[in-house]
């Protein structure tokens, strides 16, 4: 069989795989490859109908994340943007893998035009921002407001929405949602056992030795996901000294962890566990499980978003009463009211997308006041627009406790560093379960903040003011 | 005819061939290529930085360095373990029972035992990481064996096995091993069939027990499948990562207590965007798995036995 001279390549064959593979090599090469494109900056014309000079026949790319809040309300926004612009194919995608669907688009250089880049497999928020993937949205918060023109759309906003958005001074995503995180506790539960609802951090630890007696522990959260406890401890030292203690910590600020509120704040957490006053288990149980033992009234107190009620509606039982009390401060704290609120589920416009004013004329769709309405009525939760009338109790709860713009605060740090993210919590799981002290976590925190601020490959981030 | 031979085969083997080069080859090239730049995975611009993600890597206390010690540690146990447990059961199903009329049998149901064992192997991945995971739950939710350890008055983890640092990496390779022993018990018995039972019989008469049977004539005579069984395990083990994902705390946790090598780079290509570092441990990964297959087929030759 092997007496042929004839080699297996001769050049005619060989010439045709060589141009197979290069075929294959240039698709498959579109990762590491693409230039940048010149791209138009987008900018507020004249007339207050079509305040982009939105092309009326150009499609528009949107996705969105379908998670607790569902895609329907994106479907009525895109039937308004449709209303004005009837010729617009709009290409609808609803999908929990964001990173998995869209990044590869984003290093294509063909991202979507509209895109909710929100969930757990959301997009790094920070390596966005510093490879300048993203457009930045000034020109749609300086155009007139679809309701009114004589309103831009900035002043429908409410207070200290766009911070959570804003990195060194620019506004590169739109967090959509008006949330709040607080303690809840069910308001029933209360009234059935003759319990106060703690106003001081104090009066509850005073309590709880009566909720225990009572065969309920004081407190659970989500122990898997120990960032629930993030804006716990922050908003109780930043409480107690003031909003400027979290600044400094979202600076980097040397010592800015081992300030006495801080301190504080940990301590009087770690005491938590060491009371007694966790529901057992508890570091062992996810997100679920915690807010299902919380509805089985097993737990008293509860740290979460003030999406929960609405998540909760038709699990918890019919007489459970959701109320928010917010983080309950120390004596003697200097600002009592502060309260982590503000944007969440950031909506972004990619810098490369096909049709960037299509995707601002359609954020603007969604900041009317019928856009946000819809949401409203869909999801029942806020959004960011002034005025959204909502209807249940501990949604209006809520709204009294965010009603101070000065009070309202985002600890960012967790999401302008990585690193700071991935230590922190599984810090916060430690110091809850027992297994470090508050001064190991205050070290830990301290630590990865000097080696964090000592990088000088990180990008740096700061609050406006 | 001759004269057309090898553009005939060409032609067979060039869509294959060449499918295997745009989606295996290609790929794995350009994870090397993508290892030497600062790509964050999310934009078309990236520089080239010579082998500095390389040296990171193993400066990484927080990710890399422990996912490399825990996913050793799962690359020694795993396959001793399942292989030891394969064997024995596959043992005393063909062999370990009681000779009747001097034919060699296995233990009494032995039928119906191989088909239990293979039931995890039916399951997927995510179902079994889902069961575990409650099976694993604290007691006060509705943990499975943290109850029965409570019932039967045995001190059992206050939060249950996967939120605890000592135990979490242990559950996982648990499940890993309860998964696969069922395969590798129906792999070893088909082996333990071809051997011829006048072996058996001979030493049977000779007044060897079943443990000299063991070790003196199937183990001997298996090795072939045991080297098999053993690369094959030990790559499942360098990817262990759908069961970290599904189980553990922050998928990986507690505080990086079961953080394994393919979670670290799923963690650092899709939630830290850093593609390029991601790739790094990727190309190391591969140059692990490569070197352990080399190594344990040049190790493990052995002279080859006819029957």
């Amino acid at each position: 069989m092997r007496n042929s001279n004839q080699p297996i390549f001769n050049r005619r064959n060989l010439f045709g795989a060589t141009a197979a593979g290069l075929a294959a090599s240039s698709l498959a090469a579109c990762a590491t490859s693409g230039s940048d494109d010149e791209v138009d900056d987008v900018t507020v014309g004249d007339d207050a109908e079509n305040p982009f000079d939105v092309d009326g026949s150009a499609p528009l790319d949107v996705v969105i994340f379908d998670g607790g809040f569902g895609n329907e309300y994106a479907v009525a926004h895109q039937e308004i943007y449709n209303r004005a612009f009837p010729d617009a194919v709009i290409t609808h995608l609803a999908t929990q893998a964001i990173a998995e669907t869209q990044q590869p688009r984003f290093a294509e250089g063909k991202p979507a035009d509209v895109l909710d880049n929100s969930g757990a497999q959301q997009i790094p928020m920070d390596s966005l921002v510093s490879d300048g993937e993203l457009a930045e949205l000034t020109p749609l918060l300086d155009a007139p407001s679809y309701d009114d023109p004589e309103v831009t759309v900035r002043d429908t906003l409410r207070e200290g929405v766009l911070t959570s958005g804003t990195f060194n001074g620019e506004v590169y995503a739109l967090n959509y949602v008006f949330s709040a995180w607080t303690v809840w506790y069910d308001a029933k539960l209360f009234r059935d056992q003759g319990w106060t609802p703690p106003t001081t951090w104090e009066e509850m630890v005073a309590l709880c030795p009566q909720i225990v007696e009572a065969g309920i522990a004081p407190w659970t959260y989500a122990g898997q996901h120990p960032v629930y406890l993030y804006d716990l401890l922050l908003i109780l030292a930043g409480k107690h000294g003031g909003v400027d203690v979290l600044k400094n910590i979202d600076h980097l600020e040397p010592d800015a962890w081992r300030h006495e509120s801080v301190v504080k704040a940990a301590e009087a957490l770690a005491a938590l566990y060491t009371e007694g006053y966790i529901l057992e288990g508890t570091p062992g149980i996810d997100h679920i499980q915690s807010q299902t033992a919380f509805n089985e009234r097993k737990a008293a107190f509860i740290p979460c978003g003030s999406w929960l009620p609405n998540e909760q509606a038709s699990i918890a039982p019919a007489d459970f009463e959701y109320m928010p009390m917010g983080v309950p401060p120390f004596d003697g704290s200097v600002q009592p009211g502060l309260i982590s609120a503000g944007g969440d589920e950031p909506f972004v416009v990619p810098k490369n997308a096909t049709n960037l004013s299509g995707a601002y004329e359609y954020l603007r769709i969604m900041l009317s006041k019928e856009g946000a309405q819809i949401f409203g009525d869909t999801v029942q939760a806020a959004t960011i627009v002034k005025g959204v009338e909502l209807d249940n109790p501990a949604a209006q709860a809520t709204d009294a406790l965010v009603s101070n713009p000065d009070d309202l605060f985002q600890p960012q740090f967790r999401f302008w560093y990585t690193k700071m993210n991935e230590e922190v919590r599984p810090a916060l799981g430690s110091l809850l379960s027992g297994e470090s002290t508050a001064a190991e976590f205050i070290d830990r925190m301290q630590t990865v903040a000097d080696e964090t601020a000592a990088d000088d490959t990180i990008e740096k981030f700061h609050h406006e003011d | 005819m001759k004269h057309g031979r090898y553009p005939f085969i060409l032609s067979f083997l060039a869509l294959p061939v060449g499918l295997y080069a745009w989606l295996v080859i290609l790929p794995f090239a350009q994870a090397f290529q993508i290892s030497l730049t600062d790509w964050s995975g999310s934009s078309n611009s990236f520089d080239y930085i010579g082998f500095d993600n390389y040296v990171n890597l193993f400066k990484d206390e927080r990710f890399v360095l422990p996912a490399l010690r825990h996913t050793g540690i799962i690359l020694v146990v795993l396959p001793v373990v399942t292989i030891a447990l394969g064997l024995f059961f596959a043992f005393m199903l063909n062999l370990g029972g009681r000779s009747r009329q001097g034919r060699i049998e296995g233990v009494r149901g032995s039928k119906f035992h191989k088909v239990v064992y293979f039931f995890p192997q039916v399951l997927s991945v995510a179902i079994v990481g889902i069961l575990w995971k409650q099976v694993y739950a604290p007691e006060g939710f509705g943990g499975l064996i943290t109850g029965a350890l409570g019932a039967v008055g045995l001190p059992a983890p206050v939060n249950g096995f996967l939120a605890d640092k000592r135990f979490v990496l242990a559950a996982v390779i648990g499940v890993l091993v309860w998964s696969a022993v069922g395969f590798y018990l129906v792999f070893f018995s088909s082996a333990m069939a071809s051997i011829p039972r006048d072996i058996y019989e001979a030493a049977i008469i000779d007044g060897a027990g079943r443990f000299q049977m063991f070790f003196k004539i199937t183990l001997p005579l298996l090795w072939d499948s045991v080297q098999t069984a053993w690369i094959y395990l030990s790559i499942v083990a360098l990817d262990v990562f759908v069961l970290v994902y599904m189980m553990t705390p922050e998928q990986g946790g507690p505080d990086t207590a079961s953080e394994v090598v393919g979670g670290v780079i799923w963690k650092y290509a899709f939630k830290h965007g850093e593609q390029a570092f991601a790739s790094a441990i990727g190309v190391v990964l591969f140059f692990a798995a490569l070197s352990l297959a080399v190594v344990s087929l040049r190790f493990g030759r052995r002279e080859q036995i006819e029957f």
